[in-house]
């Protein structure tokens, strides 16, 4: 339910804003209203304006803020370790904090520079030294005579040898030798033993065949095959040693320092939160000012802790909250345990006006048992209870999966209750298997009788929804909307009751007298609400028909059951048979999940909600510390 | 041939309301995937948009029912 708001200014000595804004942080209960509009009175205007901030507290903001961009920076540069939380005072270490942090930040800076160049160096050589391993075979043949030259190739395509075999037979006249190998990321490497004399000229005409010669690193330039190989060998060891110097380093420094840090950081951020609410305060000549919003609930401890704190010096005022300030105030729900799994339908939409109502209640009444109408089978049932059960169970720190878990479990105890009355349990296996039979009525031969009663369901909840609308005017005083949504309440019972005369529940006699108010109640449905207002009522009484899915999906999931139980019949065979049937009931199970809650799901959010909820509203968002419990 | 023609009207009542839910979620399914994608939060809203169109066939469902078990 939404909670319901007090206006609120707080007025006191000048001197004490600090205190006071520090303590209404701690309380964490009070909104600040930055806005003076359907707040302040005209008269006032001229005596309050707002607070002006001195110049110790801007440089103390920007002091602050420069800290914690400094922080920012730092923890940009320290790995991510789980830490201890500090028990240090941060205000009493902040000089010394603002002195050693760029020390730190340069000393982390250069590390962590260092370490960046050492790791892309090593995933360079990593990718050579690759190359480098699948030649050392090929070099066991031809490594060596020292007048020789070795040429590496790295191609993509393993056809092109040939091509290359006879460009270099051409070359050399014959006086080389090609071995190549497949690499182990799928290329193959090629190996071209020439003559020293020779290589220029290869060399040369591979460039122009656009084929490249593996080039390496500045590092192995100017080396012998053979060197380089040992080389990147010797260097890849080197450098994994160096890397993790550098991250031991970091991990050593981020443990020491980051618990200190963070602490810092929390003061910090909490400080300049409580230096940046005093741009929404105001001052006279010798008070400050500041007004907002907090739940009524709250107001007499938020005063007693004023009271206590500053000795009467600073006050707490509740001021009435009128018609043109109820766009302002903002929105809190907070529902009974039962109602608060419901709460992840409700923020599907926006958050309701301060002035509508809360759409977690409604959901959290008639979601389980539209369900339940609609899958009503006593078997489904009972093994979705005990899904949920186990759900809960499993994923009890999952908040959404739990809050999942909870709704099935209270749809199926819905979804068991109308079985038993429809006498479904596993489609008609009861009753094949122990003769069970409905309670209530079989929905597979009566048809008729289940839209009628789907559809006396939505005019049911439709109505509702129409005096919630009426309710909702009410608290608005908008007379027009008020005038409207009760024409249109008169004209829909009207049409039920001239709907419910064709079944012979409602005197005929008065049939017609009905007929004639409807028709009389248009003009004044075109008064009220315009050109819509007519469209309105086609609207509800759609609204109304659009409730037949609670047959019409029931009905299917009905079939479907039955046929699942046929095809096991038809088997022949007991085992198949089984496994047949309980295939084709999970399989329905699970639609029978799905489809009934997207439908109840669109029959709240298109049908109910449309004729009651106005969106729009603003959260409440109470001034409070960035860490709680500090 | 009347029970021929009843038929005919049922199966005209649920199949065009089919078509056209089945055209009209077509639609919707596309840029629905093409919301989701850029914002994936949305899911919610888009799955109850899909569910919208549905009102017609359900509404074609009932008129053939209704033209079955009563004109029988």
């Amino acid at each position: 339910m939404i909670l319901k708001m007090a206006k609120i200014a707080i007025a006191g000595p000048k001197g004490l804003l600090q205190d006071v804004l520090a303590l209404l942080q701690e309380l964490n209960t009070f909104q600040i209203e930055p806005c003076t509009a359907g707040i302040m009175e005209k008269v006032d205007e001229g005596s309050i304006r707002r607070f002006l901030i001195d110049e110790s507290s801007l440089a103390e903001r920007l002091y602050l803020e420069n800290i914690r961009a400094g922080i920012d920076e730092l923890f940009s540069y320290l790995p991510q370790l789980p830490f201890r939380t500090s028990y240090i005072a941060p205000l009493a270490i902040i000089d010394v904090i603002a002195k050693a942090l760029p020390r730190h930040i340069a000393t982390s800076k250069e590390l962590r520079a260092h370490g960046e160049e050492l790791q892309k160096e090593l995933a360079g050589l990593r990718q050579h030294a690759l190359f480098l391993d699948t030649l050392v075979p090929l070099l066991a043949v031809d490594g060596q005579a020292k007048e020789l030259d070795f040429i590496g190739l790295e191609i993509k395509n393993a056809s092109v040898i040939e091509h290359l075999r006879g460009l270099l037979s051409s070359l050399t006249d014959n006086r080389f030798e090609l071995a190549s190998t497949a690499s182990p990321d799928n290329k193959t490497v090629v190996l071209i033993t020439i003559d020293q004399s020779l290589s220029e000229k290869v060399r040369t005409a591979l460039g122009s065949e656009h084929i490249p010669e593996l080039e390496f690193p500045s590092s192995l330039s100017g080396l012998s095959l053979p060197a380089k190989i040992a080389y990147a060998r010797k260097r890849l060891a080197d450098l994994s040693s160096e890397i993790k110097g550098i991250d031991d380093q970091l991990r050593v420094f981020a443990s020491r320092w980051l618990p200190i840090y963070q602490k810092v950081l929390d003061w910090v951020n909490d400080r300049v939160v409580l230096l940046k609410a005093t741009a929404s305060v105001f001052e006279t000549r010798m008070c400050f000012f500041v007004h907002g919003w907090m739940p009524a609930a709250d107001v007499a401890g938020v005063r007693k802790k004023l009271g206590q704190a500053f000795t009467g010096k600073v006050v707490l005022e509740e001021k009435e909250v009128r018609e043109e300030d109820l766009d302002l105030v903002p929105v809190a729900l907070r529902n009974p345990p039962y109602f608060q799994p419901f709460e992840i339908f409700a923020r599907l939409l926006p958050l309701p006006k301060y002035s509508s109502f809360d759409p977690t209640l409604f959901i959290g009444i008639f979601f389980p048992v539209f369900t339940g109408m609609i899958l009503g089978d006593a078997g489904y049932g009972m093994i979705l209870m005990a899904a949920s059960l186990f759900a809960a169970r499993g994923f009890r720190k999952n908040n959404n999966i739990r809050d999942a878990a909870r709704i099935l479990f209270v749809s199926s105890i819905h979804t068991t209750l109308f079985g038993i009355l429809y006498g479904e349990y596993f489609g008609d296996l009861g009753h094949l298997l122990f003769g069970l039979e409905p309670v209530w009525l079989e929905r597979r031969t009566s048809i008729l009788p289940m839209l009628y009663l789907a559809v006396t369901v939505g005019a049911f909840h439709v109505l509702l929804g129409l005096v919630l609308g009426l309710v909702s005017a009410c608290r608005k005083k908008a007379k027009a909307g008020i005038a409207c949504k009760i024409l249109n309440l008169l004209a829909v019972v009207g049409i039920i009751a001239i709907v419910v005369s064709l079944f012979d529940i409602f005197p005929d006699l008065l049939t017609r007298p009905v007929i004639i108010a409807v028709l009389l109640l248009l003009p004044f449905l075109v008064f009220t609400g315009g050109l819509l207002g007519p469209l309105e009522l086609i609207k509800n009484i759609g609204s109304i028909i659009s409730y037949a899915r609670i047959m019409a999906i029931g009905l299917t999931s009905v079939f479907l059951a039955y046929v699942a139980n046929a095809f096991a019949g038809m088997t022949g065979n007991i085992v198949v048979g089984i496994i047949v049937a309980i295939l084709l009931h999970a399989v329905n199970m699970v639609l029978g999940v799905f489809s009934p809650a997207i439908h109840t799901l669109r029959l709240h959010y298109v049908e109910f909600f449309s004729k009651f909820l106005e969106q729009g509203g603003k959260r409440f968002e109470p001034f409070k510390k960035t860490v709680k419990g500090e | 041939m009347e029970k021929a023609i009843i038929a005919l009207a049922a199966a005209i009542a649920i199949g065009a309301t089919s078509l056209a839910t089945a055209w009209a979620q077509s639609r919707i399914g596309s840029a629905g995937a093409g919301t989701l994608s850029e914002k994936p939060e949305l899911s919610g809203t888009i799955i109850i948009m899909m569910a919208i169109p549905e009102t017609m066939v359900i509404l074609g469902f009932v008129v053939a029912t209704m033209i079955l078990l009563m004109l029988k």
